[in-house]
C-alpha cells in the first residue's frame, strides 16, 4: 500500500483536461486511501482540510495557469508530488482531447498516470532543501597564471552572466560566481531582492557592487523570491569569501526549472566557458 | 571580436545594447564612466557620445541605466531577445 497522502487537483472544468485531473485525484486517493481536498472549498475555508493536510501533498494541476500549484503556494503548502496533466499526457505522446467527458482510453491513462506519480520519487520539501544547499561542494578549477577559479561540478547551473542557481528540490539558491567576484574585486555592496518578487529567467535579482564597478545578478532561474540572504548586506566579503554557498543571495521557488534548464550550462560546459575566459583574463 | 559568442549565438546577432535618446540625453557621461567594456565612446563633434561598440555591452546588462539621471538610456524588451536567442539556436542546431 502506498504512503497515504492529501490530494490538491486544480477544478478546471471547463476544459478537457479538468476531468482528466479529477480523474487522476480519485485514482490516487482511491491507491493511497488518501483525502481529496476540494480547491474550491479550500480557497473559501482552508480549516477544512486542516486534519488532512497533515498528511504530505499531492498537487494535480491541468493545464500551464497552474492554479492547484498557485493556491497551494498562497497557503504556504508544500508539495510532495506534482502533475501537470497537460504536459504529462504530451511526454507520452497522448492529449487532453476535446470532451469534457473522458473516455474509456483516457480513464485508464489516468489511473496509469496515477500509479506512475506515486511510484515516483518525492520532490524535496524546503527542510529537506535547506540540508541540500548545506551539503560540501566539490569544484573543479579552471586557472590561469596566479588566479584559480572555482566552478562546483554537480547541482548547480549557470547563465552566461556568471551567476548561478543551485537547485535542490523545487527551490534554487543564486549567487555569483567565483569567475565573476575575482573580477570585480571586492565587494563592497550587496542589494538583494524582496522576498516575494516574482522573477524571470535572465530578470534581475540584485546587484552587487565592488571598488571596480556595479553588476546587475542575473537569474538564472525563473519563479518566487523566497528568502534572501542578508548576511552577504552586512558582509558583502562573503560573497568574495565563499560565493556559492555562504554567499548566495536570493532563495527563489522555481517556476519552470526544465524550460529554464535549456538555457542555462552545467558545471561542466561552464567550466569550459570560464577556461576560454581566463585565457584572456586582465583583472 | 567578430567570434564572440553568446549562449552559443554569434553575439552580432543579439541585438542587445543602449540607445541613447539625445533628446534627454545632458552628457554627463556617468554611463561612459561606469561602463567597464567601453561601450560608449566620448566624440569630439556632435554628438558629443555615442554608442561605439554596441556588441561589448554584456547581454541582458542594463547597469548603465541607472547612473543616468535624465533617463536618456533604454535596452530592447528582455523576454523578445530571449525568445530571439532561443529561435537562433534552435535554427543552428536544425542545420
Amino acid at each position: 500500500m502506498a504512503e497515504r497522502h492529501a490530494v490538491l487537483p486544480c477544478n478546471g472544468l471547463d476544459k478537457p483536461v479538468g476531468p482528466l485531473a479529477r480523474e487522476i485525484a480519485l485514482a490516487l486517493v482511491e491507491a493511497c486511501q488518501g483525502e481529496l481536498i476540494c480547491p474550491v472549498l479550500y480557497n473559501n475555508l482552508p480549516a477544512r482540510y486542516a486534519k488532512a493536510l497533515e498528511l504530505p501533498l499531492i498537487v494535480i494541476d491541468g493545464c500551464g495557469t497552474r492554479c492547484a500549484s498557485k493556491l497551494a503556494t498562497e497557503h504556504d503548502l508544500k508539495a510532495r508530488r506534482k502533475i501537470q496533466v497537460t504536459d504529462a499526457l504530451k511526454e507520452i505522446g497522448e492529449s487532453a482531447g476535446e470532451a469534457l467527458t473522458p473516455d474509456p482510453e483516457r480513464l485508464a491513462l489516468c489511473r496509469q498516470l496515477a500509479e506512475r506519480l506515486l511510484a515516483a520519487p518525492a520532490e524535496e520539501s524546503a527542510v529537506d532543501a535547506e540540508a541540500a544547499f548545506a551539503e560540501p561542494v566539490e569544484y573543479a578549477t579552471a586557472t590561469h597564471d596566479k588566479f584559480i577559479f572555482r566552478i562546483p561540478t554537480q547541482g548547480y547551473l549557470f547563465n552566461e552572466n556568471h551567476c548561478w542557481a543551485h537547485i535542490a528540490g523545487s527551490r534554487a539558491r543564486v549567487g555569483i560566481s567565483d569567475y565573476m567576484q575575482q573580477e570585480l574585486g571586492d565587494l563592497t555592496f550587496c542589494e538583494l531582492p524582496q522576498v516575494g518578487t516574482e522573477v524571470e529567467q535572465f530578470g534581475e535579482i540584485g546587484s552587487v557592487e565592488s571598488v571596480k564597478a556595479v553588476s546587475d545578478i542575473i537569474s538564472p532561474v525563473s519563479g518566487r523570491v523566497v528568502a534572501v540572504n542578508t548576511a552577504v548586506v552586512e558582509a558583502p566579503e562573503l560573497i568574495n569569501e565563499d560565493p556559492y554557498v555562504k554567499g548566495w543571495v536570493a532563495e527563489v521557488e522555481l517556476r519552470d526549472l526544465e524550460s529554464d534548464r535549456a538555457l542555462l550550462l552545467d558545471g561542466e560546459a561552464y567550466l569550459a566557458l570560464v577556461r576560454q575566459k581566463a585565457a584572456e583574463y586582465r583583472p | 571580436m567578430s567570434d564572440e559568442t553568446f549562449m552559443g549565438v554569434p553575439r552580432e546577432k543579439i541585438p542587445w545594447f543602449p540607445t541613447i535618446d539625445y533628446s534627454r540625453c545632458d552628457f554627463c557621461m556617468e554611463c561612459d564612466k561606469f561602463c567597464p567594456h567601453r561601450v560608449y565612446e566620448r566624440r569630439e563633434g556632435d554628438p558629443k557620445l555615442v554608442v561605439a561598440n554596441p556588441t561589448n555591452c554584456v547581454v541582458f546588462c542594463r547597469a548603465c541605466a541607472k547612473t543616468c539621471g535624465p533617463d536618456a538610456l533604454s535596452f530592447p524588451n528582455k523576454p523578445e531577445i530571449i525568445e530571439l536567442i532561443k529561435r537562433l539556436r534552435e535554427e543552428d542546431s536544425n542545420g
